[in-house]
């Protein structure tokens, strides 16, 4: 009779800590959840020299403070808007991560790409036909990375130092942007199967490539780091991290 | 005078210039230092020299870790600026008080930089002037090794006096002299000499020696006092006399070594051995510390012994911030690491230099250890440097030459019996798989058969393929080959050429005058991955002879290599990381076997975890 109620009670400790166990790790996981659907992160990436270092100074201080030299490490930061800090109210701050250009980093941008509620791919306008490639490449990695595609985070292509006489409109390198990437994707399409870095095929096939295509939301807008005109930057982070 | 000074962040703001000294940069030398330099793990480097148009820089850097700041100063290469290390520790130490990282402009920093500077310059002056002052200094370092040296003779001595016991007399005489040329050389070293200052050290260097002949080296000691400067001469005659007797002993060079310096013991040569030493100083210094280093080291695993309660604790805690004794352990068991993995020892070392400067000064999380925050930092330094800076898309470039009109020309290059005309008829195969149209041009002129190898694979393969036959020039081969592509709208032209060892300069002359006379889109380096430490000189100098022999201003140098026989290797794949690191260049293709379809990219993230396991 004891060991029959001592057993009882063994069991019942038993199923108590499971319980208890099963609790906290749903407890853990809708916690997980819950912070993932709410992700603030907006990540700026594009190649070296294109402003992304500029961008992230103007967003946090609305200033670029003294110039800037190629980066060698993320920026990151979470805060609200210099331009909306003058606005009452409670804002929810966004957390900026600015991935350096540099090729030689880019593996950095894969750990920040998962927890991104958008990603401004910046060009520069100005020096663009040289870069037109290399750029072209970079996005076209991006678009077809796994995380990007199921997750379908929003792309802005910012064409960025449009202060300058001699920049590019938008429209073409939107279309020259367009253009190389249908090239690549043919040939990338086509290296040997033995080290596959990019996941999915880009647009639909038998038709040229538009960024329309994707699956994800890709737009087109337009900046001037140095002067400040970031408006459109601005307006993409609010419409994908709501305030 | 300097150019420019800037302090900015590992994110890449800049904190602070020097507002003075604002002379326009001509380029931009910071960008392409970090580019080029920094970001390609060749931190280690004392300085990185930039050319522009009309302007040379000389760039020297610091680290401030554990703050993520840079220091660079900038100053015209033709003036060799003494004090700019000094300057950058100084401005390091003092903006590091300052720095807080909210906080973007300096304004006040501007006093302190204008004081520091004076203060370097002034010390430069200094130093220049107290030439004769830091004579002291010098000599009293160089007065410690060769007390270290005159042990070493008087124990040869020693043996030998035991060797010739029955002819003591003798010994005795010979002993003295050893000790007289220790002296003397101290002498000409700025002590002057006196019969107390030989007194002194006689008794001294006997301490080092067995007791037993302390005797009779007293005894010496004693004949010696009673030689007056005047006879030393004589002596000195002597001593070369003596020397002719014991000709074969084995002390005998090393002896003769310091004699003629000993027989030099005038002015002249003093003066000119001080000339030398203001450049040699901080070397003597900066050998100095090593030496502590090495000391503290060797004095570490005495720490280590002492428990591993202490250890836990410090890694609970968190250590303060890593210095570099304590790095060294960790780098060096990292560095043996990539060596047994076939890593060039050359490039082993100065991967660890690197990561050792961007780890010094960092503070160590708790619940880590030093060894694993080094393996994290090498892993990191590793992915970037085999991460490719250039694309790797051969076809997109393919069709990019397409749509001009132009072929594409592939030249394979590298040492003998690698596998370039095989990996060549791989690429080929990969190519046609792609409906892209492929020539080979057979440019392998010299080895017997290599024309009919390469013409095997075509027939194989069923491409056309351009020869020549035997002894003609290679270069005029290629560009034929390359106008009849042009005629039949090839896209693509392999160019196989004669393997050929890279010290070997008429046919390194010949490789030149092919690559400049026709300028092909892609120079492939091929190599196998077999190579150890021979990575390292192969492609440096065929890098070297190739812009060297070049009569163009911006010479072609190797785009990309490839790596063969990469099935034979198992893990040790160090190769890939050699040449990568020399060159700049992507490994492009892997050959792993021995069919066609054998051609791979390589897998960047696979290589760095073989390479850390």
């Amino acid at each position: 009779m004891e060991q029959w109620l001592n057993q009882v009670f063994i069991t019942q400790e038993v199923y108590v800590a499971l319980a208890v166990l099963f609790f906290t790790s749903v407890l853990f996981l809708l916690f997980r959840l819950f912070r993932r659907t709410k992700s603030n992160t907006i990540v700026l990436a594009g190649l070296s020299g294109s402003g992304k270092t500029v961008l992230f100074y103007q967003l946090q201080d609305g200033s670029s403070h003294q110039g800037t030299v190629t980066s060698m490490d993320p920026n990151e930061g979470s805060f609200v808007l210099h331009s909306e800090t003058s606005k009452k109210g409670k804002i929810k701050p966004v957390h900026v991560v600015d991935v350096p250009g540099h090729s030689r980093l880019r593996p950095k941008l894969d750990e920040f790409l998962s927890q991104a509620a958008g990603l401004v791919f910046v060009v520069d306008a100005l020096d663009f036909l040289p870069n037109c490639r290399a750029a072209a490449e970079y996005l076209y990695d991006i678009l077809t990375k796994a995380s990007v595609v199921n997750k379908r985070i929003p792309v802005l292509i910012l064409c960025n130092k449009t202060d300058k006489v001699t920049a590019h409109s938008k429209d073409f390198i939107r279309k020259q942007l367009e253009k190389e990437i249908d090239k690549l994707r043919t040939s990338r399409n086509a290296v040997s199967e033995a080290d596959i870095s990019n996941e999915f095929t880009l647009g639909v096939s038998g038709q040229s490539f538009m960024f329309s295509h994707c699956v994800n939301k890709v737009t087109v807008g337009e900046s001037s780091g140095m002067t400040g005109e970031i408006s459109q930057v601005e307006q993409f982070i609010r419409e994908h991290v709501k305030s | 005078m300097l150019e420019q000074l800037l302090i900015f962040t590992r994110g890449g703001l800049i904190l602070w210039t020097c507002k003075e000294l604002g002379n326009a940069l001509k380029g931009s030398p910071i960008d392409a230092l970090i580019r080029s330099c920094l970001l390609e793990e060749r931190s280690g480097d004392s300085a990185f020299n930039y050319d522009a148009a009309g302007a040379s820089y000389t760039l020297k850097w610091t680290f401030h870790n554990e703050l993520g700041l840079i220091f660079v100063a900038i100053y015209q290469r033709i003036l060799h600026l003494l004090y700019v290390d000094d300057l950058l520790s100084m401005v390091k130490r003092e903006f590091s008080e300052l720095y807080h990282p909210k906080r973007t402009y300096y304004e006040d920093f501007d006093d302190i930089f204008r004081q520091l500077q004076k203060e370097a310059e002034a010390r430069a002056e200094e130093m220049k002037k107290s030439k004769p002052q830091a004579k002291p200094v010098e000599s009293l370092t160089k007065k410690e090794g060769q007390i270290a040296n005159k042990k070493k003779g008087v124990l040869l001595a020693g043996k030998e006096k035991v060797s010739s016991k029955d002819d003591a007399s003798e010994g005795n005489h010979t002993n003295g002299h050893k000790l007289e040329n220790g002296n003397s050389n101290g002498r000409e070293l700025g002590t002057k000499t006196t019969h107390a200052d030989v007194k002194k050290s006689v008794p001294e260097s006997g301490a080092f020696d067995v007791s037993k002949l302390r005797k009779l080296r007293s005894k010496a000691s004693k004949k010696m006092d009673t030689f007056s400067k005047a006879p030393k001469v004589e002596q000195n005659k002597k001593t070369t006399k003596k020397n002719r007797v014991w000709d074969d002993s084995p002390s005998e060079s090393k002896l003769d070594f310091t004699d003629p310096m000993a027989e030099k013991g005038t002015e002249a040569v003093v003066v000119v051995d001080q000339g030398e030493s203001m450049m040699d100083r901080e070397e003597i210094v900066s050998s100095d510390s090593e030496i502590d280093e090495d000391e503290e080291e060797s004095g570490k695993p005495d720490n280590k012994k002492r428990g591993w309660f202490s250890s836990m604790f410090q890694s609970i805690a968190g250590k303060t911030v890593l210095e570099k004794s304590d790095l060294e352990p960790a780098l060096k068991a990292l560095k043996d690491r990539l060596m047994t993995k076939n890593v060039a020892e050359e490039i082993a070392e100065k991967l660890c230099e690197s990561v050792a400067a961007s780890l010094e000064g960092k503070k160590l999380g708790s619940f880590t250890r030093i060894s694993s925050t080094v393996q994290a930092a090498m892993e990191e330094a590793l992915l970037r440097i085999l991460t490719p800076k250039r694309s790797v898309d051969i076809l997109r470039e393919v069709h990019a030459a397409k749509e001009q009109g132009k072929p594409y020309v592939v030249v394979f290059v590298g040492v003998n019996g690698v596998g370039k005309s095989t990996n060549l008829a791989k690429v080929a195969y990969w190519l046609l798989q792609h409906n892209i149209s492929v020539m080979m041009a057979a440019c392998d002129t010299f080895r017997s058969g290599a024309v009919e190898q390469l013409r095997t694979h075509a027939c194989r393969l069923q491409i056309p393929i351009f020869e020549k036959g035997y002894e003609k020039d290679p270069a005029v081969v290629a560009k034929e080959a390359i106008q009849e592509a042009s005629r039949n709208h090839s896209d693509v032209v392999l160019v196989d050429t004669a393997g050929r060892m890279q010290d070997n300069e008429p046919l390194m002359r010949a490789l030149s005058k092919l690559i400049n006379l026709n300028g092909p889109d892609l120079v492939l380096f091929v190599g196998e991955a077999l190579v150890g430490n021979d990575a390292v000189d192969q492609l440096s100098k065929f890098n070297q002879k190739l812009a060297d022999l070049s009569t163009s201003s911006s010479p072609m140098l190797i785009d990309g290599i490839l790596l063969t026989k990469f099935d034979t290797i198992d893990d040790k794949v160090g190769a890939a990381l050699s040449m990568v690191y020399i060159s700049g260049a992507p490994v492009m293709f892997v050959g792993c076997g021995q069919s066609y379809t054998d051609l791979k990219k390589l897998n960047v993230k696979s290589i760095v975890k073989t390479l850390l396991k």
